[in-house]
């Protein structure tokens, strides 16, 4: 959103921040690392958590942060609870990361295949209803997803899908969000001119996109594979509205939700029946593992992000 | 200012164009270039406006056709027009006010302590030259990175009573067991501390560029004037970063009104002591799953959504931060000025 380059926010920054160390700036300094302490510790003190052990956070031996109780043996030990819940053998973690792989990939990729022309369109293209179909998407991307989720669980129903993953993958695949940074990065960087000499070269309008335009949105495509990636991942309401009924294609995140309600911590009953034991630092290890997909594109879509950012700062 | 220049140009410009014998082939071939190019619009289109339809359009209107039928009962088990029926049941529902209030509640707790954060978070980053202030930025941005339910985990290992980190707190309230910390009077501030974690950080990225896209003269301007580092933040920078703020609490606004997640597993774990139905989002799955009330769950849907379309209209229309149409309008002037000249 804005029209300022990297080194021009530097120097900004350096004009204004060129201060000498006085009470203010000392105060300042001390503000934000107080803060950015409480932002880290709990996650800090989460991941030692699931290198720890139910005996030592009951015995209260695992020190400050768990950080005392951390040990390899545990992570073995834990992930054979993680890993063992289930019917027979267990194995439906490992099942429901792959079903959260097959939505998120399948609807980042319905995203991209939807998202990168449409933005292209809506940028440099002339059209009916190109205003009104702008504006709806611009809402459908400000509004909150999960007031559609009743209502598209309502359609799915009527067509007997609810229980399997290609609706879900679909559902993720309209993703508006991503049209607008494929409609930002089109306006920004392909002037229209490029479309007007690819017309006097007598171009057509699909092989100006896909000769021209598509060549030269590697950083949309990279910003709208990650950021909806990430979307799906993370989805919670949808997956649980169209997956609960089949244990076998819950994706990750209400499979988390099923591990808690298997816990001994808040399901003594349920618990009971089960040959597993799922306590804190069990259910702090099935998150951690949740979250790598997500640590690996992050750092693979790093560098795209950092030049990305000021446009992908637009959605919440 | 060079806009209106350049379309003054092009409405001149236009009448010797129409004048001289060429133009009218021109036209012809610019009015058949221009259905080259609708097609070519609505082909590239296509893929997203059918997931358009079918993750959006059709929902909406198939949950606006079965929130006008007739909920079948055991007297009764067909279903039929019912008119507004549905809507009645849902509005008249004991759960529906107090979830209203739930969210209200928490909304007049926690949007004031998040703007506020965001805001001085994001002036405080400002304020910070060089490294340190991207630094701190990126430690403010990683609880946003956990999404959904890894947050919420971790808030489990938080509100643990007797090992998390800030138990001295939860003793300090008398609560020694999950149940006695997740208390009706509680789930406001629970919810606050979990939102605003969670949410800050993205926020925070936000208002920052928002910040940066103050011209520097106008900051050299502050300072030369002898503002301090508090007066440039409070007098300059805060009133010309109002869109993004506005922004901010809209979008947050509308968040709260979908919140599910949090309160739905807040009560999972709290063996029971706050409600099922504490938001509205819970009362909709109630309806849907639980009552197996498909025009009542769906009539509530409707109501939620148009709360929220309400917000985001106003965002969309009113924040200032969607204006893009104007440059659209400057290149499409500035091609009828160079195909005129």
């Amino acid at each position: 959103m804005t029209r300022v380059s990297p080194n021009r926010v530097s120097d900004v920054t350096r004009v204004v921040g060129s201060h000498r160390w006085n009470a203010g700036r000392i105060a300042r300094i001390v503000v934000m690392v107080v803060i950015a302490a409480a932002f880290l510790l709990p996650i800090i003190g989460f991941i030692a958590l699931a290198f720890g052990s139910q005996e030592n956070i009951e015995s209260g031996t695992s020190g400050f942060l768990n950080l005392g109780g951390m040990s390899w043996e545990n992570i073995v030990y834990s992930w054979n609870q993680i890993t063992g819940f289930g019917p027979g053998n267990g194995g439906l973690f490992q099942q429901w990361m792959i079903n959260s792989a097959i939505v998120s990939v399948g609807g980042a990729a319905l995203a991209l295949v939807a998202a990168i022309p449409a933005g292209y369109a809506f940028a440099r293209l002339r059209f009916r209803f190109r205003k009104a179909f702008l504006m709806a998407t611009l809402l459908a991307m400000v509004m909150p997803n999960t007031v559609l989720v009743i209502p598209i669980f309502l359609e799915v129903n009527a067509i007997n899908a609810v229980g399997q993953l290609w609706p879900v993958a679909v559902i993720m695949g309209f993703y508006p969000f991503g049209v607008y940074l494929s409609y930002i990065h089109f306006m920004t960087t392909m002037p229209h001119e490029l479309v007007e000499a690819a017309r006097i070269d007598g171009l057509s309008e699909l092989r100006t996109f896909f000769e021209i335009a598509l060549p030269i949105s590697k950083q949309a495509i990279a910003l709208v594979a990650f950021f909806s990636f990430v979307a799906n991942w993370t989805n919670f309401f949808l997956p649980l509205a169209l997956l609960t009924s089949s244990q076998q294609n819950k994706t990750i995140s209400i499979g988390i939700q099923e591990l808690i309600g298997a816990s001994p911590l808040f399901n003594a009953t349920v618990a009971a029946g089960l040959d597993v034991k799922l306590y804190l630092p069990q259910l702090a290890l099935a998150t951690v593992i949740s979250m790598v997909p997500l640590l690996a594109m992050f750092i693979g879509a790093q560098r795209f992000l950092v030049r990305g950012q000021t446009i992908g700062a637009v959605k919440g | 200012m060079t806009n209106h220049l350049l379309e003054e140009r092009a409405r001149t410009a236009t009448p010797s164009d129409t004048s001289g014998a060429g133009p009218a082939a021109r036209r012809r071939r610019s009015s058949w270039l221009r259905r080259d190019e609708t097609l070519g619009a609505w082909v590239l289109l296509a893929p997203y406006t059918v997931l358009f339809l079918v993750a959006a359009a059709i929902p909406i209107g198939y949950a606006f056709v079965i929130s006008l039928q007739r909920a079948p009962s055991l007297v009764n088990p067909t279903s039929g027009f019912g008119g507004f029926e549905s809507f009645a049941t849902v509005v008249g529902d004991y759960r529906f006010w107090s979830t209203f209030i739930n969210i209200f509640t928490l909304m007049a707790i926690w949007l004031p302590i998040m703007i506020v954060g965001i805001v001085a978070l994001a002036l405080l980053i400002h304020a910070s030259p060089g490294r340190f202030g991207g630094a701190m930025r990126f430690v403010y941005y990683i609880p946003g990175a956990l999404g959904g339910i890894a947050n919420f985990v971790l808030w489990v290992y938080l509100i643990d009573p007797v090992n998390s980190p800030i138990a001295f707190l939860w003793q300090g309230l008398g609560a020694s067991t999950y149940k006695e910390v997740i208390t009706p009077g509680n789930m406001p501030f629970i919810l606050t501390a979990m939102l605003f974690f969670q949410g800050i950080g993205t926020w925070i990225v936000v208002v920052n560029g928002g910040l940066n896209g103050i011209s520097d003269e106008v900051l050299e301007a502050a300072r030369i004037d002898g503002a301090n580092a508090w007066q440039l933040a409070w007098h300059v920078k805060l009133p010309l970063i109002r869109p993004w703020v506005g922004y901010a609490a809209l979008m947050n606004l509308a968040y709260g009104f979908q919140l599910f997640l949090e309160p739905y597993l807040l009560r999972q774990i709290s063996s029971g002591s706050v409600v099922a139905e504490w938001a509205p989002t819970q009362l909709g799955y109630a309806f849907a799953f639980t009552n197996r009330n498909f025009p009542a769950a769906a009539a509530l849907s409707i109501i939620l959504l148009l709360i929220t379309l309400g917000i985001g209209l106003i965002i969309v229309t009113r924040s200032g931060l969607f204006g893009d149409e104007a440059r659209t309008r400057t290149t499409r002037a500035q091609r009828k000025a160079r195909r005129t000249a």
